[in-house]
């Protein structure tokens, strides 16, 4: 059976390039274009990779991210964080909010600066899927 | 009426990072989630004989406010605020009215409108436009190269223009629920000349001490969540008398109710509120009676 993978970006032509990426790679894509809609679709469709934006209106993906390690039932889906910020700022964000008393929460499985070829987009499929 | 998510409209010209950063004393509040709106007007990139559509600029455009609102996006994450964005090809007010029903915003962050006296005449300000649709508060930023004071925390010690009418005693309500965040409030009631024609002085006399009494009363409510107070009664042009109050009082901040006039008598007569948010070199906040927002558009 096909493996699920949720794309939560506000950007369409984004979007549209992960789902492109996804079919080749052998997954169902489906798609949240914000941090909100991004969660209900996970909380119903329970999918097994996540690829994150992390700029997005409504909820951030620095937000969701930490919603879905600290929820029993979501944390065990595995995340590509394919954001604008740098790595180094998301790591950032989610230590201060530790430091304001939010639950320690493990780094994501893979993270990717915007722009990404389609080749590495790939290989980090590869990966995941071990 | 807490302001857990503010809207900060830009064009980056007349709003910059700076500003931003002036407010996020709000946090001592309840402030919690700033979200980034840049519109990009339409007549920028709209269809040019012989070039149709320009997509290219668009790209462009968005890529370049992109790029600035991720390096602000970077600083407030790392101060563990939550960030949202929105860069749109539309018309400035439909939008921000847009985002901020999406985003449920407590408060707008906006710029002093550029336009000339023509403009404004014929297409009206952007920023006039916004007052009148808001149904949240709308702060009127006044970039400090625009001004010769400077303004730190503008929230720090506002002056409070108290006219009696619901939007007005709302905003009283609003500044108290920023206790925390205010350190110290001026209340003034401008007495119009207009309305004191032909009156003796005890007239006068009389009408200041009845106004002063009901301000008194107002200050004692901020009194008792810990916010200093002091009130003041001018008589004269409210307009020109509030810039004044503004002035003595060594303001950061003019709070307004929202004028009740009609959009047509605005646009033609103009308002109180209206001109001290266009014309005052202080920030201005200015703060709706309660309605409802408009249904959500897509």
């Amino acid at each position: 059976m096909r493996k699920k993978a949720l794309v939560v970006d506000d950007n369409p032509d984004v979007r549209l390039f992960s789902v492109a990426v996804l079919k080749k790679n052998g997954y169902t894509p489906l798609v949240a274009e914000d941090g909100e809609s991004g969660l209900r679709m996970i909380k119903a469709e329970k999918p097994d990779l996540v690829i994150l934006d992390v700029l997005m209106p409504r909820q951030s993906g620095v937000r969701l991210y930490r919603e879905l390690k600290t929820t029993k039932s979501l944390k065990d889906i595995k995340v590509i964080v394919l954001g604008e910020i740098a790595k180094k700022a998301f790591l950032r964000s989610q230590k201060a909010l530790t430091e304001f008393g939010d639950a320690e929460i493990p780094e994501p499985e893979i993270y990717l600066e915007k722009p990404v070829e389609p080749e590495e987009l790939a290989e980090a499929l590869k990966k995941i899927r071990g | 009426m807490e302001i857990k998510k503010l809207l900060f409209v830009t064009k980056f010209e007349e709003l910059s990072f700076d500003s931003l950063r002036s407010l996020l004393n709000l946090r001592d509040g309840a402030l919690e989630h700033v979200v980034f709106v840049n519109v990009i007007e339409r007549d920028r990139v709209a269809m040019r004989r012989g070039t149709g559509y320009q997509k290219d600029e668009e790209i462009r455009l968005r890529e370049a406010a992109n790029i600035r609102f991720i390096d602000w996006a970077e600083n407030l994450f790392e101060q563990g605020m939550e960030v949202g964005v929105y860069i749109v090809v539309g018309s400035l007010v439909p939008e921000v009215i847009k985002a901020s029903q999406k985003e449920d915003a407590d408060l707008i962050v906006i710029g002093r409108s550029h336009k000339g006296v023509l403009e404004h005449l014929y297409s009206g300000s952007d920023v006039i436009e916004l007052l009148r649709r808001a149904w949240i508060p709308v702060l009127v930023y006044k970039h400090l190269s625009e001004t010769a004071i400077s303004v730190e925390e503008p929230f720090d010690r506002p002056l409070l223009a108290i006219d009696w009418s619901p939007s007005s005693l709302r905003a009283v309500e609003y500044i108290k629920a920023l206790k925390g965040v205010v350190a110290e409030v001026n209340l003034v009631n401008v007495v119009s000349e207009k309305d004191l024609n032909g009156a003796a002085a005890t007239a006068l006399s009389k009408t200041r001490k009845e106004a002063r009494n009901k301000l008194e009363k107002i200050c004692e409510g901020f009194e008792a969540v810990g916010i200093k107070a002091k009130e003041h009664v001018y008589v004269g042009d409210p307009d020109e008398e509030i810039e004044k109050a503004a002035k003595d009082c060594q303001t950061t901040l003019i709070v307004l109710g929202s004028s009740a006039k009609s959009a047509w008598v605005e646009k033609w007569l103009g308002s109180t509120p209206q001109k001290v948010a266009e014309e005052s070199i202080y920030p201005t906040l200015i703060v709706p009676p309660e309605r409802d927002p408009p249904a959500e558009t897509e």
